[in-house]
């Protein structure tokens, strides 16, 4: 029994202070589970979208005939700007700019939740073999959702924003434009962020958009990280208190897409200050 | 037998706990190795008690975002704590094992959440709130699991069937000493 609890004690100190590296218990177990977490995902997810189907039926007939009127108005707009998208290539090609996409996406599915009622990371169904890597960020349509924290050949374990840990550099308004600058952290409420180090002169108002700043070395700029829901002022030398609420619906989300971004490489300046060499072990977090 | 339906309902419970959150959230309230774990503590077998604990443990911890071998630590001493109850006390009753069910769920949360303080790690969750939630959910699947699980023991198939061969016995046996004393 002793030997038991030192072993378990032992793995759970380990686990403390490695919190940010690979762990091969983990990523192996989530690879196993990936077998049995797959198939009841997808069955309890068609079995959903069955008993939906149903009772969507009821509301068909009438929504048929708004999409169709839509339908029609959406046309004339497509056809309007289809002459603008080709009057802008040929002025791009005047200009001679090029059009890249900013980032590769891997979209991916959540397959699990976490088993413990005390923590709240989710398990996607893409791993290593797709791309994947430590500390890449999850987004959906609404905004940011996470980070990777584990990471195996065919799944990936990934932490929420609103977890206490995860504070990431944030920007009240447009980047480059805004000096609201700080920290956005997740606060223990499940449905909320808060936002520190803003100092108290500088003016917030509820419903502005935060977004990341990219300055933490894991997400890139401009993602949209949610909208300010409450402003506790404070002075000059006291930061305000902002509560921000997430943009995307972090408990009800099934497709996720996972960012294949990986943060610039550390100036050689950064590598010799005294911090330095702790920075690399931990890996970014 | 005994031994064997345990280890098939805590490869069960294992998988249940990874899956059916994802089914309904009403399911996260719910410790269904600790239940099994209790079950197999309470057949006083410590040894094999206490690995279950150990290896359920680290199943669940391992797609947790909690620390790996908390759930380990805290199911091996609830495994350890109630065989040496069972030992020591007669709780082969289902309203006994009820409040042993409810106390083990009680201390695996305070050991789980203490052992993330002690290291350091705040969990997400609102500490008073998860606690009642688990008690109250782990105790009413715990009760129904161990009624399930006593209708399919070998124990109570033997008695069943040692209780209807009997009656069968004393109906034969009786009806000659009627018709004798007539």
């Amino acid at each position: 029994m002793i030997a038991l609890l030192l072993g378990n004690f032992v793995l759970m100190a380990y686990d403390a202070k490695t919190a940010s590296e690979e762990r091969v218990i983990r990523v192996w177990t989530q690879a196993v589970a990936n077998f049995v977490q797959s198939p009841v995902t997808t069955v309890t997810s068609s079995v959903n979208g069955y008993f939906q189907s149903i009772s969507n039926l009821r509301s068909a007939q009438s929504e048929n005939d708004r999409l169709k009127q839509r339908v029609q108005e959406l046309e004339v707009q497509v056809q309007q700007k289809e002459e603008l998208s080709k009057e802008n290539e040929s002025l791009k090609s005047l200009l001679q700019l090029k059009t890249e996409a900013k980032y590769n996406i891997v979209p991916a599915q959540i397959i699990g939740r976490d088993p413990s009622l005390w923590f709240d990371s989710a398990i996607i169904n893409r791993g290593s073999l797709d791309g994947v890597k430590l500390n890449m960020p999850i987004v959906n349509n609404g905004g940011l959702i996470g980070r990777v924290i584990a990471v195996s050949p065919i799944t990936a374990q990934i932490n929420l924003v609103t977890k206490d840990k995860s504070g990431l550099g944030g920007v009240i308004g447009a980047l480059g434009t805004s000096n609201a600058l700080g920290v956005v952290n997740g606060n223990g409420k499940r449905e909320m962020l808060e936002m520190g180090y803003i100092p108290g002169t500088i003016e917030v108002q509820v419903g502005e958009m935060v977004y990341t700043t990219g300055q933490d070395r894991i997400y890139p700029p401009g993602l949209k990280i949610g909208e300010v829901a409450e402003v506790r002022p404070g002075s000059a030398t006291v930061p305000q208190q902002i509560f921000i609420r997430p943009s995307a619906k972090l408990y009800a989300m099934e497709e996720v897409a996972v960012l294949l971004y990986e943060p610039p490489a550390t100036p050689e300046f950064e590598k010799t200050l005294p911090n330095a060499v702790k920075e690399d072990k931990k890996k970014g977090r | 037998m005994e031994q064997v339906k345990i280890t098939v309902a805590l490869i069960i419970a294992v998988i249940l706990q990874w899956t059916l959150r994802n089914v309904h959230e009403v399911f996260m309230y719910v410790d269904f190795p600790l239940i099994i774990i209790v079950y197999a503590a309470l057949q006083r077998n410590t040894i094999k008690a206490l690995l279950f604990g150990t290896l359920s443990g680290i199943a669940v911890d391992a797609l947790s975002g909690g620390l790996l071998g908390a759930n380990g630590f805290s199911k091996t001493l609830i495994a350890y704590v109630v065989s040496e109850i069972a030992r020591r006390v007669y709780l082969d009753n289902l309203l006994l094992q009820i409040p042993v069910i409810a106390g083990a769920c009680l201390l695996d949360d305070l050991v789980y959440y203490g052992m993330h303080r002690l290291l350091g790690q705040e969990p997400d969750a609102p500490v008073l709130v998860t606690i009642a939630y688990t008690l109250i959910g782990t105790t009413i699947a715990g009760t129904l699991i161990y009624l399930i699980l006593g209708n399919f023991s070998a124990d109570s198939f033997k008695r069943r069937r040692r209780e209807s061969l009997s009656s069968r016995r004393q109906t034969r046996r009786r009806n000659p000493i009627r018709l004798g004393k007539r």
